[in-house]
């Protein structure tokens, strides 16, 4: 367990994949190269934006996630499945420090984000810088009770943006990048409550791309949406990862096989398996993963 | 590389159901092409024209099973949305069917040579390689079985064996095709019996080659990787398409 990674040398989904259980021992410095190449055919994951390492979690004495080591590769989409209370959730909000909002939380081991590798749950980092650079979008729409403009000009005015120049190109900016501008450009002021599920969706994950993250979490979100507003979620993460990490949380398999391009599957508070998503939906390697998605678990 | 069972284990029994019933029919296609190769190469040898009347008669029944197992595999994709294994057997079963479609057409083939010599020409060039048309046939058959089986049982060991049994047939083909040539050489008259033969020959270990196909099939419905392609000449495991 205590093999050193280099998580910004990680090439290939292969090698993703091998990072379970092959990453740097707690209190270690730098770490370095010890993975074993592999020829696949497979499309080769981008250097690592952010990477767990023998991370565990508690609520309380219940331990809900251990030992996970896992990397999220920078500009792709990670998917966590697995069914319900494997940690998959838990998983992510550790990435902007959720856990922190409840009493009676731990958090052991690190998620490491590059460059400037910050350990995002050290105690002695800031949850509030954490959220800065890591945002989140819900299951559920959740616009603030405001105008559509004022909700994704939220995030801009508690960083101290405050020219209405430089607002309004900035709303204007992450609601195209959240393909919605051209649906509310003439409603800039109105409740975004008066919005449809996949408009407010939508205005959310503008809200969310407006600060500028360096990740993004998505926890089911489009749970609560018809199928046309999911299909158009599900377009915006596929180009979404041009400007940004994605890891998302989802119970709908056939959109982990949509959308991302490394799919890890947990269980019971621990990470089964991680690989390339063509390979974990046509060729997984453990019978876990294999019961589980082709619906003979429980 | 887990395929715990075949059929069974899925929450929905629908899923459990509707694999099996794949399967079901393709061991049902399998049965009635192996018939018809088996009777179309007695009736060539036996100068029975009613058994080769029978096996042209059949012959819609045989693409009407492929026909249906297409539909059937199509279906359970657009409403299952099958992944990994069981996308796999789905995909497998659809492809198998297919060859044994084809199968189904070199019978066809036989049978008609069967009809037209039994009814005209002398059956001479015929005898010279009775045995090993029976032989090939044997073999072909044989491989044909094990790869339905292996199919239906998911075996990789079975499929296995059939990859290594098509030298035989090819060997055995190729021993057939110089004593033809022998038998034509000797007297020009039979020479159009003769190329008849020889695409009966074909035929056969045409068969061989779409019962290879199917063990491919299971090996990577099994296997979830395709066996590795073969060289010429490198008859160890596993081989490619043909």
């Amino acid at each position: 367990m205590n093999t050193i990674v280099d998580i910004q040398t990680v090439n290939t989904p292969r090698q993703a994949a091998k990072m379970q259980g092959e990453t740097s021992a707690p209190g270690s410095d730098t770490p370095s190269l010890s993975i074993v190449m592999e020829d696949r055919k497979s499309a080769r994951a981008n250097p690592a934006k952010a990477a767990a390492e023998n991370l565990s979690f508690w609520y309380g004495s219940n331990q809900a996630l251990k030992n996970i080591n896992l990397v999220i590769p920078e500009h792709q989409v990670s998917a966590l499945i697995g069914p319900s209370g494997c940690g998959k959730s838990t998983f992510l909000r550790c990435f902007n420090r959720m856990h922190d909002l409840q009493a009676d939380t731990r958090y052991e081991g690190a998620i490491t984000l590059r460059p400037d590798n910050v350990n995002l749950v050290g105690p002695e980092t800031d949850p509030i810088e954490v959220r800065m650079r890591i945002g989140m979008v819900f299951q559920k729409p959740n616009p603030f009770p405001k105008s559509v403009f004022e909700n994704v000009a939220y995030g801009l005015r508690l960083r101290g943006v405050n020219s209405k120049t430089e607002l309004a190109e900035r709303v204007e900016k992450a609601l195209r990048g959240a393909a919605i501008w051209d649906e509310v450009k003439d409603r800039l002021n109105d409740s975004a409550l008066a919005l449809s599920g996949g408009q407010m969706q939508r205005v959310c994950i503008s809200r969310a791309l407006a600060t500028e993250p360096e990740i993004l979490l998505f926890d089911e979100p489009t749970s609560a949406l018809d199928p046309i507003a999911t299909a158009k979620i599900e377009e915006l993460i596929t180009e979404l990862r041009q400007r940004v990490t994605v890891l998302i949380v989802t119970h709908n398999m056939q959109q982990a096989a949509r959308v991302s391009d490394f799919t890890a599957f947990m269980y019971l508070g621990e990470l089964v398996e991680v690989d390339a998503t063509s390979k974990i939906f046509t060729n997984p390697s453990k019978k876990a993963t294999e019961d589980y998605i082709t619906g003979r678990y429980g | 590389m887990h395929v715990a069972d075949p059929h069974e284990g899925h929450t929905s029994k629908t899923v459990d159901q509707a694999l099996h019933e794949l399967r079901t029919h393709a061991v049902e296609m399998g049965g009635l092409v192996i018939d018809q190769v088996g009777s179309a190469v007695k009736a060539l040898l036996e100068r029975d024209l009613r058994l080769a009347d029978m096996v042209l008669s059949r012959e819609p029944q045989v693409n009407e099973y492929e026909s249906r197992i297409d539909r059937e595999s199509l279906t359970f994709i657009a409403l299952h949305q099958p992944v990994a294994s069981d996308l796999r057997s789905a995909r497998a079963v659809s492809r198998a069917a297919l060859e044994l479609e084809r199968v189904g057409d070199e019978s066809k083939k036989i049978a008609r040579f069967a009809a037209k010599a039994g009814a005209v020409a002398p059956h001479d060039c015929v005898s010279s390689v009775s045995r090993s048309l029976r032989h090939m046939a044997t073999l072909s058959t044989s491989m044909l079985r094990n790869a339905v089986r292996a199919l239906d049982e998911a075996d990789p060991a079975l499929a296995r064996d059939v990859l290594d049994k098509d030298k035989e047939v090819d060997e055995e083909f190729a021993s057939a095709l110089r004593q033809l040539m022998s038998f034509a050489m000797e007297d020009q008259q039979f020479l159009r019996a003769t190329v008849d033969t020889v695409f009966a020959l074909k035929g056969l270990e045409r068969i061989g080659d779409h019962a290879k196909n199917v063990a491919e099939q299971v090996l990577y419905m099994v296997e979830g990787e395709r066996p590795r392609k073969q060289k010429k000449g490198d008859r160890g495991q596993g081989t490619g398409d043909s």
